[in-house]
């Protein structure tokens, strides 16, 4: 293996298909993914997440522009780079009349592993998403977030250099979700590298090493989730219900941004006196708590990860 | 870490016992499915045996070539549910494991679990036509060509299709057509003549033509046999090649 886990160079996709409008889902990409980082993909729906994992994963050819995997082309070689990686698939469901175990183990067979070898994984992965309760019920029987569990399983019990994980704990309840969490992390330091999407704030915070935030097809801020708070401009926000008519009069405390009808204002602690002042005079309420991912976002994206 | 078998650059066809067995697990707990694709042919047998007891010979042996030739629409519509319900293909191809070994082991899984009731034909074939063991063997390697070309059309289809409910009408329709309309349970005699050569080249109606001529129930002139029987094989290796090549292709969507 040579090279970084994930090289991509100004990587561009355009859907054209007859009868629909022209879609551009990635103008000009281009990201470095360390090995052994976890670096997550943060994104609102439609952004370019998938798309990008897609061709990065070889499912998908690009329009132009480069993917490299440990040095290998994807789109020159795709066959060199497969035995590398690892999708979880955004949506992808285990087989319903395989159990859990049977799923992992045969996904396991089925990449090449020995029989010992893949016996051995599977039980470990089965037990690290809490499956061992339900390894031998058919996965028709599971429930959304049981099923989702066991195609984490059956994922990262490869161990594959590297991992693509779209979306990977969606449906999962907190619990699961921090196993999932605790078990990307192990692997990560076993030397697997992780490229995750995810429109879960909080997980892109916990998990990652670095983060990517994408809107339209463009990286429009990347760095360590610190790094992206810092860059808001102030450690506290100042988050007011009704706020956004009275933009004006706050725009020179810090950055404002005005999602509706709220307005949040980023400020340093030292000014934090002289906002809560305007905001009484204005008889309006405020609520003060620290910079999140979620101002980094909205200040890079201008509108919050949820909205469609 | 990890075994450095599982990071070996992929050999063709490797992981197809791997991804045949997968499929054996999957089909194994839908046995209901196995007696249903009964039914197609045993609806026609008993309509044959009441309405024209002397051509249930025929009809037996073109039942054998109609189940082979229906594991084509299981492989249409497993491969097209797989990949559109369960997202299989990125999550096995994104990986090792070849896109022709994703094909046959798919293929041949479902040959696996769906074979009893075609040995079960057979067998029943075994009391009322005279099968000798050169027919038997004709049969054998009919029926396995009939298999090979049905997959592989199957295969190439269901890239084709983005909804299941679409997918079940026109695959339902695709192989019935050329299962029971063309002259598979009947004899190709009673098929109009202008149009034998069409039926000659279509895959089950062509063995049915070549095993109907083995137990004497048809004639056919020496250029029908060779344009069957070349014509069978050349279609077979052709579809199986394409199939294998189109599942390369198909892996990377544009």
């Amino acid at each position: 293996m040579n090279g970084e886990a994930l090289r991509s160079v100004d990587l561009r996709k355009t859907y054209e298909s007859r009868g629909a409008p022209r879609v551009e889902a990635l103008r000009g990409v281009s990201m470095e993914v360390h090995r052994g980082e976890r670096v997550a993909l943060l994104g609102r729906n439609g952004a370019g997440k998938t798309t990008f994992l897609k061709i990065a994963s070889t499912l998908l050819r690009p329009s132009s522009g480069s993917v490299e995997v440990f040095g290998v082309d994807v789109t020159r070689a795709p066959e060199k780079a497969r035995p590398y990686i690892a999708v979880v698939p955004q949506e992808g469901k285990p087989f319903f009349h395989l159990t859990p175990r049977e799923q992992v183990y045969t996904y396991l067979r089925a990449r090449g592993f020995a029989r010992e070898t893949a016996k051995s994984r599977t039980q470990d992965a089965l037990a690290r998403m809490g499956l061992d309760g339900f390894a031998d019920r058919l996965s028709i029987t599971l429930s959304g977030g049981q099923r989702q569990r066991t195609m984490v399983a059956t994922v990262i019990a490869t161990e594959a250099p590297l991992l693509f994980l779209d979306e990977p704990t969606i449906g999962m309840d907190p619990f699961a979700r921090r196993e999932v969490w605790s078990s990307l992390r192990d692997l990560t330091q076993k030397g697997s590298t992780i490229l995750l999407t995810t429109h879960y704030l909080d997980e892109a915070e916990v998990l990652s090493h670095r983060l990517y935030i994408v809107e339209s097809g463009v990286v429009l801020s990347s760095g360590t989730a610190e790094e992206l708070k810092r860059s808001v401009g102030g450690t506290l926000k100042v988050f007011i219900a009704e706020g956004a008519a009275q933009v004006e009069r706050f725009r020179s405390f810090g950055t404002c941004v005005t999602d509706g009808l709220s307005l949040t204002v980023i400020v340093n602690p030292a000014r934090l006196a002289e906002v809560m002042e305007v905001v009484e005079r204005s008889e309006m309420t405020a609520t003060v708590g620290p910079v999140t991912l979620e101002e980094a976002f909205l200040r890079a994206v201008g509108r919050s990860i949820n909205e469609d | 870490m990890r075994t450095s078998d599982a990071l070996a650059p992929a050999r063709p066809f490797a992981g197809t016992f791997a991804f045949l067995w997968t499929e054996v697990l999957v089909q194994k707990n839908e046995s209901l499915a196995m007696v249903t694709s009964m039914v197609v042919p045993g609806v026609l047998l008993v309509f044959v045996e009441i309405l024209d007891p002397s051509l249930i010979g025929v009809a037996l042996v073109g039942a054998i070539l109609f189940s082979t030739f229906t594991m084509g629409q299981r492989v249409l519509n497993e491969a097209a549910y797989l990949r559109i319900d369960h997202k299989a293909n990125d999550l096995y191809l994104a990986g090792p494991l070849t896109p022709e070994a994703y094909f046959l082991g798919m293929s041949f899984g479902i040959l696996l679990v769906y074979l009893t009731p075609t040995v079960f034909l057979a067998v029943l074939a075994t009391f009322v036509v005279p099968l000798s063991l050169a027919v038997g063997l004709e049969l054998l390697a009919l029926a396995t060509l009939v298999w090979f070309s049905a997959a592989s059309i199957g295969y190439i289809f269901s890239t084709f299709f983005r909804d299941n409910r679409a997918i079940w009408a026109y695959s339902s329709l695709f192989f019935n057509v050329f299962g029971v309309l063309a002259p598979v349970f009947y004899p190709i005699g009673l098929f109009p003549a202008a149009l034998r050569p069409v039926v000659l080249l279509m895959p089950p109606s062509a063995a049915a033509a070549l095993l109907q001529s083995a137990i004497g129930a048809a004639t056919l002139s020496s250029g029908e046999v060779a344009l069957a029987s070349v014509g069978l094989v050349v279609e077979t290796v052709a579809l199986v090649v394409l199939a294998i090549w189109w599942a390369r292709r198909t892996v990377r969507a544009d």
